[in-house]
């Protein structure tokens, strides 16, 4: 009946940019990966796996392969488990004054510099900042901690960056539940917690699970805010690659562990959204 | 009874927890703009005095001035840039029916996909070759391209819900397809647009990880050199800028607010 619209103008100039400032420029990048390079790592004519072959022997390189993805992993499972009671609190709060501070509270990092964020942190987290002034005025430590430059620190301040990715989709989820399943639960005689355990969590997992992979893979090439609070001797690969390029000025070797880094984020991220696919599926049969 | 109590307990709990989530969001954000009415020299939490000195050796400095206008003038560029490209885009994108169509959709919003340092790297070393490094153009079209899948997405909410039978009664009653985009479509299109620029005006203001690659000595945009800053010095000037920065962000949101309210109520 209704005449086929073309639409497609209109997306040519989206296409034409993206092409230009986003595809060009990856294409370009993942060409110089493979380059070989002179003794000043300028790329010269040719081919070879030399740089890849460095990214997977060197453990400078490979060891943080792989501590990025233990750490998105972790700042993964810290930002559900943080969502949960928050995203619960914020879907079950009738619209008011109240709920309109708590979201507010929510996105107001996400419309904050994530340098101006994870400033916050530096000034909280330093020799003698609130957390430290915390330790040594209840006596847990005589004098104050190095909490700057740590790992732990890494983990806190990335896990705040990214809570705001995983408490929005699951205020979603909750938001949609029917309270009716709550109240049919309870009166069956499941208790808050079971009732939480039984029905509130497996009706709200795409929520959390769309929350989780969205942190994943911001996590997987967040390279700021790790710096920052870390220092750069912390083994993330954005670091790594960072420091390739800001200090050593090798491009291609830079190039091949991004690439490397992109490889990994979309494999793992894959394998994790097919393992969620089939846990759902036994959840709901 | 007693079970009444306990059910009582566990929601205690649960609101507890959440508390301290919500604490823990804000935490940050309040140590910084508290630390910035510091009368103090050091970044010393809760501050000794009240003053705005470092308000006015922050606003008093060159160095923080040439930035403020850079970021500045970047928000002005991006913001139209984003807008016209996102909106036509998604227009296209969810009204129209032609082969590759979700392909494309998910092109449109690839780049949010592709951790940021990639990003960052690649547009890098494409600036070098084509000289764009430490140029406003280079970071015009930098901040363009990290703020236009959220433009994009924005408006794709208020095209989805899009009545094309409006389009074709405006059609019908004699107006040409230009019109038509002009009057109906993207007057209808309003709420994603504005949701769009705001977006896009707050990820440029804010914008440090393609930022920290591509710019130099000559483009140091106001988080950029709070970047800097903060890996050599801490001190309350840093807070100052910070705040004065989630300023501009609370600023530009509550203006575009006014803005679409005042265009509702005409």
């Amino acid at each position: 009946m209704t005449r086929r619209r073309a639409g497609l103008p209109y997306a040519l100039p989206l296409v034409a940019f993206l092409a230009a400032l986003f595809l060009v420029p990856l294409v370009r990048l993942l060409r110089l990966s493979f380059s070989p390079v002179d003794a000043f790592n300028a790329a010269l004519p040719g081919f070879t796996f030399e740089q890849y072959a460095r990214v997977f022997t060197e453990p400078y390189f490979y060891g943080s392969l792989l501590r990025t993805l233990a750490t998105a992993l972790l700042v993964a499972v810290l930002c559900v488990a943080l969502a949960y009671p928050a995203a619960y609190l914020l879907a079950r709060r009738r619209p008011g004054v109240l709920r309109t501070l708590l979201f507010v509270i929510v996105i107001s990092p996400l419309l904050t510099s994530v340098v101006v964020r994870t400033y916050g942190w530096v000034v909280l987290l330093s020799g003698n900042g609130l957390v430290n002034r915390a330790l040594v005025g209840s006596g847990l430590r005589d004098q104050p901690a190095q909490l700057l430059t740590s790992y732990p620190a890494v983990v806190v301040a990335v896990t705040h960056v990214l809570l705001p990715f995983a408490i929005i989709p699951l205020t979603t989820a909750l938001g949609g539940l029917d309270r009716n399943l709550h109240r049919a639960s309870q009166t069956l005689g499941a208790g808050p917690i079971r009732t939480f355990l039984r029905v509130t969590v497996p009706l709200s997992l795409p929520g959390a699970v769309t929350g989780a992979l969205i942190v994943f893979a911001l996590a997987m090439g967040i390279y700021i805010t790790p710096l920052l609070v870390g220092g750069v001797t912390q083994p993330l690969t954005g670091i790594r690659v960072y420091d390739q390029v800001t200090t050593v000025f090798d491009y291609p070797v830079a190039a091949a562990l991004s690439f490397a880094l992109l490889a990994l984020t979309v494999v793992s991220t894959g394998l994790l959204a097919g393992v969620f696919r089939i846990w759902e599926r036994r959840l709901h049969g | 009874m007693g079970e009444r109590g306990y059910d009582r307990i566990v929601r205690l709990v649960a609101a507890a927890l959440a508390a301290l989530v919500f604490l823990f969001l804000i935490a940050p954000l309040v140590v910084l703009v508290t630390s910035s009415f510091n009368q103090a020299g050091s970044m010393a939490f809760p501050p000794s005095g009240l003053s705005l000195r470092w308000y006015a050796e922050v606003l008093g400095s060159p160095d923080w001035q040439v930035s403020f206008r850079l970021s500045g003038l970047l928000v002005l560029l991006v913001v139209p840039t984003t807008v016209v490209i996102g909106t036509l885009a998604a227009y296209g994108l969810t009204q129209g029916s032609f082969p590759g169509r979700r392909l494309l959709q998910g092109f449109a919003l690839s780049p949010l996909m592709v951790p940021e340092i990639i990003v960052a790297l690649g547009l890098l070393y494409y600036f070098h070759g084509v000289g764009l490094v430490n140029s406003v153009t280079g970071l015009w079209l930098a901040h363009s391209l990290v703020a236009l899948p959220f433009v994009v997405r924005a408006v794709m909410v208020s095209a989805a819900q899009l009545d094309p039978a409006l389009e074709r009664a405006a059609l019908s009653l004699g107006a040409g397809r230009v019109r038509v985009f002009l009057t109906v479509t993207l007057p209808l299109l309003r709420p994603g647009i504005l949701a769009g620029a705001i977006l896009a005006a707050v990820t440029s203001l804010g914008e440090v990880a393609v930022t920290a690659l591509v710019a130099g000595a000559n483009t140091t945009t106001v988080p950029l050199r709070i970047f800097s800053a903060v890996q050599y010095q801490l001190d309350p000037s840093m807070a100052a800028v910070s705040t004065l920065l989630m300023a501009a962000s609370v600023v530009v949101m509550v203006v575009a607010d006014r803005f679409a309210r005042i265009s509702e109520a005409l």
